[in-house]
């Protein structure tokens, strides 16, 4: 068992070095890793059909390194864990669209800006009495939390809801939930030319203010300086002009850099081929990312169960007590909690692990706690006899749980350790929030391309299925083979 | 004249207030049967169980072959579980509901001891599993597991697992009392079997005239003291004391 473990956390530690250790090898530019949402057309997306990255911020901070003598690393994910990856030292720039604000100069090594545009407020076409920001009061917006939209509809005195990217707010203020988005008019304009949509429409501009847009360092980073300094020379030499002008036919990185027209931006695509283009990519995540870590902290899981589960039935208080204490957390905890502490929270004391390997922690954790009751109970449904009849032929401790106890625990064990097992599955759809590219991930990156929502999380919801079902097969056959000693 | 194989002296053990065990003494010598009767909470099991220390007792010394220990000064922790497994290793038990191991075939039961334990090479093991198999008579069921066999076949195999492990003495807990009467009788043969083979055992039993036939010693256990010992022609077929009497009255008459 021990070394089972052994192997195992060694293989993960393999799995997580490997492909940091071969790009090292071949390139010894400094690495700088990119935050950015990969789900914010036109700014940073995925294209369709090659999956690739690609979007205006992309091509920036791509010709920023090139000009800085960096080899860039992006890391995906969603905006409002996009700063607490930053300080916590996950990525090194945001490359998304951050406005300049206040807050952020106080806090973050802010960047020349390098795109200038200006909100607009959306409603649901045909709505009446919207029109300003005055009018938001007592209103109902979705906003991405921590940007600067965010804010600026706060101030207007709305009532914010959270939402991951402009898609989903989009979609909320078709069906109707909330009343208004306030967004850059350039991320509108896009979605308007992407869905064709004629259900959402601008109604006027978020105040008179020009927005500004920046990379965000931490505060005191050297590379802050690099960054201006190419910049500046993107914007002598015409790069930014020119890379503005193939996704907007105007150049935003200067103010009042022309109209911006996105019409002849990305082709549409039925909905079958956005599923079709999403497929490969999603049975990726599943395979990369879902199966192996539902693996991995499945044994790892159970092996701090067991160790929990004989503290707990040990004779000493204080393994007992601290047993308890343990399973009292994890099952009083949410998992998302759990995973924000153990990604986010950590490294704030200097624990600071990759994010292949906080999924796994949190998780195996999270499992340990969950599988700690079920062992316990299943090592106490064995007769005291067993333990003796082992103990009068000689047997340890650890000899009569492997090779008597745990046989016979498992029994017991299996339709509530499945259970188990199979919620563990589905957790892994909470990965994407420290920076792992799951199936719903990879689902979640289509929709906001394509501005397609029910068939791409209905084909990521059957993936999670198919493989329950195998995971209940599995199951079924598990006991069959157990009960096959006990008398009916 | 050497010492006694089985050696227990001053034993005590309570559970709670229950002062169940209160100076027991008695020796057997290699090669004989022990016999220990009594009615029920006279604690005849606990001093079963105390010889291969499933219970700790509180106060007294065992001792089997040159393994012995005082248990007024066994030290806890690691130390004193050394003890007490070098004690245990000494004898090998028969239980009351056999204990078998369910997951394991009955040829699986009775080598487990001898190859995980006592680390002996798997076939020589094997060959002495089966031998012993054919001599309680189930030769034919090694490849079974415990739930296909009958009560009594059960409690034969658990014999031959407790003697597959070539201890210096057997013991039984009521071997046949959880058996169909029925099925009694097969169980008691391959005992009697092993008493003429120069086993040393101790059977705590109900079954009185089977202890009279086989028993070499007779304990009378009674509020946790032996009572009366002796040989079966005295304690059983003419007992000095009145509680010994008693109780085979109730045992042996019991309308």
């Amino acid at each position: 068992m021990r070394h089972a473990i052994k192997l195992m956390v060694l293989g993960l530690l393999a799995l997580v070095m490997l492909p940091v250790g071969s790009a090292q090898a071949a390139d010894d530019r400094p690495l700088v890793r990119v935050g950015t949402e990969g789900t914010y057309p036109p700014f940073t997306f995925h294209e369709s059909g090659d999956n690739e990255l690609t979007g205006y911020d992309i091509d920036v901070i791509t010709a920023v390194a090139k000009k800085a003598g960096w080899r860039l690393q992006f890391v995906e994910t969603q905006f409002d864990a996009i700063f607490a990856a930053l300080e916590s030292d996950r990525i090194d720039v945001i490359a998304n669209q951050v406005s300049i604000n206040p807050e952020r100069e106080a806090k973050y090594g802010l960047s020349e800006p390098y795109t200038y545009s200006r909100g607009v407020i959306v409603v649901k076409t045909g709505t009446q009495g919207i029109t300003t920001l005055a009018d938001l009061k007592g209103r109902t917006t979705a906003q991405s939390i921590t940007s600067n939209w965010a804010g600026v509809a706060k101030d207007a005195g709305a009532k914010v809801e959270g939402v991951e990217g402009f898609a989903q707010a989009a979609a909320l203020v078709v069906q109707g939930r909330v009343d208004a988005i306030v967004n850059d008019n350039i991320a509108v304009l896009d979605y308007l030319n992407t869905t064709g949509s004629d259900e959402i429409e601008i109604v006027g501009d978020a105040g008179d203010e020009v927005s500004r847009q920046v990379l965000a360092f931490r505060q005191g980073d050297p590379r802050l300086a690099e960054a201006d300094r190419a910049l500046e020379e993107l914007r002598a030499d015409g790069t930014l002009a020119k890379i503005s002008d193939t996704y907007f036919k105007a150049d935003v990185s200067v103010e009042n850099g022309g109209d911006v027209d996105v019409s002849g931006g990305r082709q549409t695509r039925s909905d079958a081929e956005v599923v079709r283009d999403a497929a490969w990519p999603m049975l990726k995540g599943l395979i990369k990312v879902s199966i192996p870590i539902t693996i991995i902290s499945f044994v790892i899981g159970l092996a701090i169960a067991v160790v929990v589960a004989l503290a707990r039935i040990s004779g000493s208080r204080v393994l007992s007590g601290l047993a308890r204490g343990y399973v009292s957390i994890i099952r009083g905890t949410p998992l998302l909690v759990q995973l924000f502490i153990v990604f986010f929270g950590l490294p704030e004391i200097g624990i600071d692990f990759p994010s292949y390997v906080a999924g796994v922690v949190a998780l195996s954790l999270n499992v340990g706690g969950y599988a700690a009751e079920v062992v316990r109970s299943a090592i106490l449904s064995v007769p005291k006899g067993q333990f003796e009849a082992a103990a009068t032929i000689g047997m340890g401790y650890w000899q009569t749980l492997r090779r008597i106890v745990f046989p016979q625990a498992a029994r017991t064990a299996v339709p509530p350790l499945s259970n188990t097992a199979i919620s563990l599955f589905k957790d892994t759809s909470l990965l994407s929030v420290v920076l792992l590219t799951d199936v719903l991930r990879e689902a979640q990156n289509a929709a906001a391309a394509a501005q397609v929502f029910l068939p791409l999380y209905a084909f990521a919801a059957l993936y999670y299925w198919i493989v329950c079902v195998v995971m209940s097969f599995v199951q079924g056959r598990l006991e069959t083979r157990l009960n096959r000693f006990v008398a009916s | 004249m050497t010492d006694p194989l089985v050696r227990a002296r001053g034993i005590h053990k309570s559970f709670g207030d229950n002062h169940v065990l209160r100076g027991i003494d008695f020796t057997a010598d290699a090669g004989t049967t022990t016999a220990v009767l009594g009615p029920s909470g006279s604690g005849k099991t606990t001093i079963l169980r105390s010889l291969n220390v499933l219970e700790t007792p509180d106060a007294g010394t065992v001792g089997i072959g040159d393994v012995e220990i005082d248990f007024s000064t066994l030290p806890a922790g690691k130390a004193g579980r050394a003890a007490s497994s070098r004690l245990r290793a000494q004898s090998g038990m028969v239980f009351q509901s056999h204990q078998l191991f369910p997951h394991k075939t009955v040829l699986e039961n009775v080598v487990e001891g001898p190859v995980q334990v006592q680390k002996r090479p798997v076939d020589e093991a094997v060959a002495d599993a089966r031998a012993l198999l054919d001599q309680v008579g189930l030769a034919d069921k090694a490849d079974q597991h415990p739930f296909q066999l009958s009560g009594g076949q059960q409690q034969r195999v658990g014999i031959a697992r407790a003697l597959a492990l070539k201890p210096q003495v057997v013991l039984f807990d009521e071997p046949t009392s959880a058996l169909d009467p029925e099925l009694v009788g097969e169980v008691l043969s391959v005992i009697k079997d092993l008493t003429t083979q120069g086993w040393t055992t101790v059977i705590v039993t109900h079954e009185i005239r089977f202890a009279e036939q086989v028993a070499d010693q007779v304990l009378f256990l009674d509020g946790g003291v032996v009572v009366e010992s002796g040989p079966p022609a005295q304690v059983i077929a003419d007992p000095r004391e009145e509680r010994t009497r008693q109780f085979l009255q109730r045992i042996l008459n019991p309308t």
